[in-house]
């Protein structure tokens, strides 16, 4: 069984650049704060645009970051669960997915038609170098349970395949669900169910 | 391997291991309630842990106060700062020098412990934000395996010792500062004679009067690089300012001495902490600066006790010891020096190189300074600048105090391709040291303390001059920018051209966030002259108050005249009047855009307003020696609970020679660290005297630390680490009954 990571992010990106800026976030965030829009202990938000392919817009909580990334040169919706992971690893990926979803649908709420995700993909990020060391053999090593497990999350097969080749950076993978779309609210539902079971 | 502290346990410097054992063991007791909130958050500010903005679980969301349901309860880290709210590590870059490996270790930490950014402050240190305490000494030990500290980042002790970006190769400078900075870093760490301030203490070198960089005269010790001739012989050696500093009073440095020679330059430094120690203010937080004792006393009275504490100093191998490793202070630029030749060059590269490359004093080569906005950069941008530095110029990089990041010894030829790869990563911004390359402290984004967002109206001012810097004549464009989020000035208001500090005012029943506006301040001679403050204006106008005023200072300046000089020539009443008509306050109804900050969209609000943990609280020396006691003890016990008895014996022996020092140090500071030592002067002192003795055990407490001392046990078992552990309790209670019978209240 894997380990669970420290840290642990997914990341969706955007089907393309929105008119939308990302300082118009600031106060969708602030929004989501008054509102508790997505689950979680909101404390506050911080604006890193000016740093290229940086956070971006990060809604700062107890448990979790969200960030509106610009990492990679993709915009995005990033969720970080930085505390309360469950004890195993599919658990923890089931968790991180679905307030990613979550988040991500709110965002699209806020500009429909604007700001549109492609959720057929993912960027799972391990933030937790003693255990995860950015390295092929570390995929190798838990490729099948995380396709295993991607697989179930998406309802789908699923590729999975190393995002970074610089061992210096985080270990993190891309994982490409094989259909040309997915039913998000499905996925949801099958999440909240599997989570609420757990 | 499962953890950092077993991975990386062969590349801690032991004694660095041991110092983050320790603090580890103190966040164990706080937790469990076993050590005093006020001990326990001068302990961790001392290691750099540092609070936030809302981490009294309070934060108003634009409609109301409310509350932060922090998991951790009732736990609390300080006084009012709840256990699990996020805070900030500020991490130790001495005169902000790094090595490639380190900026990776640093970029490593900012992607598993904070948000993937790394701040550069005004102190050449390196930030992290959003840091859970749980995760500071697996960070600490991570910094430790590459040669970083924490230690005494923060709290009432020696901060980082700066000292300019270009020491070292500059044209300017009498001789490079860098290795005195270094060696007194190293003398002055967790020295006992910084470790009972009343408040923080700052130390700046620099290599020329004439300049900037160093900015010796705002601080409480500066020391300006000087040579004399004697005897034929040029005599290297610093004047030394004291007393200086900004904050809400800002204090010109006064000389202190004209010329201490490298043979006097720490001595004379551990004698002015011993006389800051002995009469700085202790109670009053306000007034505990050195700047208040020197203003207090005169300089002249300041310079006798220094002198006469010169005298008792005891003699210490290593004041002198450095000026032999001098010479081991080399730069190995990572290429030979060649000059730049025709090729066809890059676009932009002509901007950036008017603004961002200096010349260095060795043929061939130069600095360049990277703009890093806001002083932010990611850990990716860390990793890959590791690369550049690695392929251009080795191990010289440096963070500046204006929050950037100099790249030393870039051989003259590489310029062009250093520039494409800086502009690969977003770190080729042309217009370093300009008026767009504004400087600010986190402000209300993360400090306590924050009146209005220093960090957003920054953002907007640069992205509204950054649009016209080209067109902008060049007395504007080397006009300098600093903005603070309050009046304590860690943006540094007082020294440039135009700073702003955050305030607020009433419109109608609404609060509105301000900007007060400090001009003529200077930036050149160390930070020669502080600026006049001129009026507050709301912080949604100053971008157009900022316009008016350097529009004016074009059109009205005579030839070659300084902002400086304009501005004392125009005189206050003058720029008051020209400010009037950003001064004014609209109504909420009318214009509700003024009442919410920069970047911020919530209705602005003061509620937020935290205590600060700048200064720490005032702590006795005997708490923080005693805290280390305990947390030895603590240790013992673990190892008792490992069955490692050996280290169970020793650990609680160790604590309490600890406990008996702290009781020493009341009394004679000078104690040192010899165990036999200590112990003696323990028994003459309290023991002889009867002073330590409880009512009705009498010294028996005391004798379980001569037992120990005078015999090593022949046997070490489960009932023996036991009983030597009970022990060490029973003795560390009776000296912490006898400090209060003997010196009163403890914490203060
Ligand atoms: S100047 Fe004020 S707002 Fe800025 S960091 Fe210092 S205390 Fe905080």
């Amino acid at each position: 069984m894997a380990t669970v990571p420290k840290r642990l992010g997914v990341k969706f990106s955007l089907i393309r650049e929105p008119q939308l800026q990302p300082l118009d976030i600031v106060p969708i965030f602030q929004r989501w704060i008054q509102q508790h829009t997505v689950d979680g202990m909101l404390i506050d938000v911080i604006d890193y645009k000016h740093v290229p392919n940086g956070p971006g817009i990060v809604l700062i909580a107890d448990e979790a970051d969200f960030a509106y990334d610009l990492g990679d040169g993709q915009i995005g919706l990033h969720y970080i669960r930085k505390r309360s992971l469950p004890g195993d690893l599919p658990s923890a990926l089931r968790q991180c997915f679905f307030y990613a979803l979550q988040a991500a649908r709110a965002l699209e709420a806020e500009a429909p038609g604007d700001i549109a995700f492609d959720f057929t993909s993912a960027k799972i990020s391990f933030l937790d170098r003693m255990h995860y060391r950015n390295e092929a053999a570390k995929l190798d090593e838990i490729r099948a349970e995380l396709a295993g497990c991607i697989a179930d999350i998406y309802g789908a097969p699923t590729e999975v395949t190393r995002e970074y080749d610089d061992p210096r950076r985080l270990f993190a993978v891309r994982c490409r669900a094989q259909a040309a779309d997915v039913d998000v609210a499905a996925m949801m539902e099958r999440l909240q169910a599997s989570m609420q079971k757990a | 391997m499962s953890t950092w502290k077993e991975l990386l346990s062969e590349q801690i410097p032991a004694e660095m291991g041991n110092l983050i054992d320790i603090y580890e063991a103190q966040m164990e007791l706080r937790k469990q309630g076993k050590l005093d909130e006020k001990v326990f958050a001068e302990a961790r500010l001392r290691k750099g842990v540092y609070g936030q903005r809302y981490d009294n679980g309070q934060r108003h969301d634009g409609v109301r106060t409310r509350e932060l349901a922090y998991p951790s309860d009732e736990t609390v880290k300080g006084p009012d700062t709840l256990w699990d709210a996020p805070g900030m590590q500020r991490i130790k870059i001495p005169y902000g020098g790094l090595t490639a490996e380190q900026l990776e270790t640093l970029s490593e930490l900012a992607d598993e412990y904070s948000d993937g950014i790394l701040h550069i402050t005004t102190r050449q240190d390196i930030q992290l934000h959003y840091v859970h305490i749980d995760d500071t000494p697996d960070l600490m030990r991570r910094l430790a395996a590459v040669g970083i500290t924490t230690q005494e980042a923060c709290g009432n002790s020696v901060r980082n010792i700066t000292a300019c970006a270009l020491a070292g190769v500059c044209h300017d400078e009498v001789f490079d500062v860098s290795p005195y900075a270094d060696a007194m870093t190293q003398f002055l760490l967790s020295h006992d004679d910084v470790q009972d301030f009343g408040r923080k203490f700052k130390v700046a070198f620099s290599g020329c009067a004439g300049h900037a960089c160093g900015l010796v005269k705002m601080h409480d010790l500066g020391l300006l690089a000087q040579t004399r001739e004697i005897n034929g012989e040029l005599q290297r050696g610093f004047t030394v300012y004291v007393g200086g500093g900004l904050g809400t009073v800002p204090h010109q440095a006064k000389v202190l001495a004209e010329f201490a020679t490298e043979e006097e330059l720490l001595p004379l430094t551990q004698a002015i902490a011993r006389v800051f120690a002995r009469l700085g203010e202790k109670k009053n937080r306000n007034r505990a600066r050195i700047k208040f004792l020197v203003a207090k006393l005169g300089i002249d009275e300041f310079r006798r006790l220094v002198e006469e504490e010169l005298q008792t100093l005891p003699s210490d191998e290593r004041h002198s010891a450095y000026i032999g490793n001098l010479s081991d202070f080399t730069y190995k630029p990572a290429k030979a020096g060649m000059a730049l030749n025709g090729r066809p060059l890059p676009d932009g590269f002509d901007d950036w190189y008017r603004s961002n490359v200096y010349h260095q004093v060795q043929a061939g080569y130069s600095t360049i300074t990277l703009h890093t906005p806001l002083g932010d950069f990611t850990s990716e941008q860390g990793f890959k600048l590791a690369d550049i530095a690695r392929r251009y110029v080795g191990d010289n990089i440096r963070l500046s105090v204006e929050q950037n990041i100099a790249l030393r010894w870039v051989a003259n030829a590489d310029l062009p391709a250093i520039y494409r790869d800086l502009c690969a990563i977003g770190l080729g911004d042309a217009h370093a040291g300009t008026i767009v390359d504004i400087t600010a402290c986190p402000g209300t984004d993360t400090c306590k303390l924050g009146i209005a967002s220093s960090r957003g109206l920054t953002a907007e001012l640069r992205a509204r001059l950054i649009e016209k810097i080209n067109l902008l004549p060049d007395a504007v464009r080397e006009l300098k920018i600093k903005v603070s989020g309050c009046f304590n000035s860690c943006g540094q208001h007082h020294v440039a051209d135009i700073g702003f500090f955050g305030n607020s005012r009433r419109s109608g029943n609404h609060k509105m966030p301000h900007f007060q506006v400090v001009l003529g301040g200077q930036w050149q001679e160390n930070a020669g002259a502080y600026g006049l403050a001129v009026g507050a204006v709301p912080a949604k106008t100053v971008p157009d108050a900022l316009e008016a005023l350097t529009e004016r200072y074009v059109a009205e300046r005579a030839d070659d005249e300084s902002f400086q000089v304009w501005v004392k020539a125009l005189g206050r009443k003058e720029i008051k009047a020209m400010l009037q008509p950003f001064m004014q306050l609209p109504s909420f109804e009318d214009s509700p855009i003024y009442f919410s900050d920069w970047g911020d969209s919530r209705v602005y609000t003061i509620d937020d307003i935290g205590v600060g943990e700048c200064a720490g609280e005032v702590v006795s020396l005997f708490s923080m020696e005693i805290a280390k006691a305990e947390s030895t003890h603590f240790e013992a016990l673990l190892a008792l609970d490992d069955h490692d008895y050996s280290l169970a014996d020793e650990n609680a022996y160790k604590a309490m020679v600890l406990a008996a020092r702290a009781l020493v140090r009341t009394k004679y500071l000078d104690v040192g660290d010899d165990y036999d030592n200590i112990v003696d002067e323990f028994r003459s002192r309290f023991y002889d005297t009867e002073l330590v003795f409880d009512r009705f055990a009498k010294g028996k407490f005391a004798r379980y630390l001569f037992k120990r001392h005078g015999t090593a046990p022949e046997r070490i078992n489960e009932d023996y680490a036991h009983q030597i552990i009970d022990e060490t309790q029973l003795f560390i209670e009776n000296v912490h009954s006898a400090e209060q019978r003997i010196n009163g209240v403890i914490v203060s």
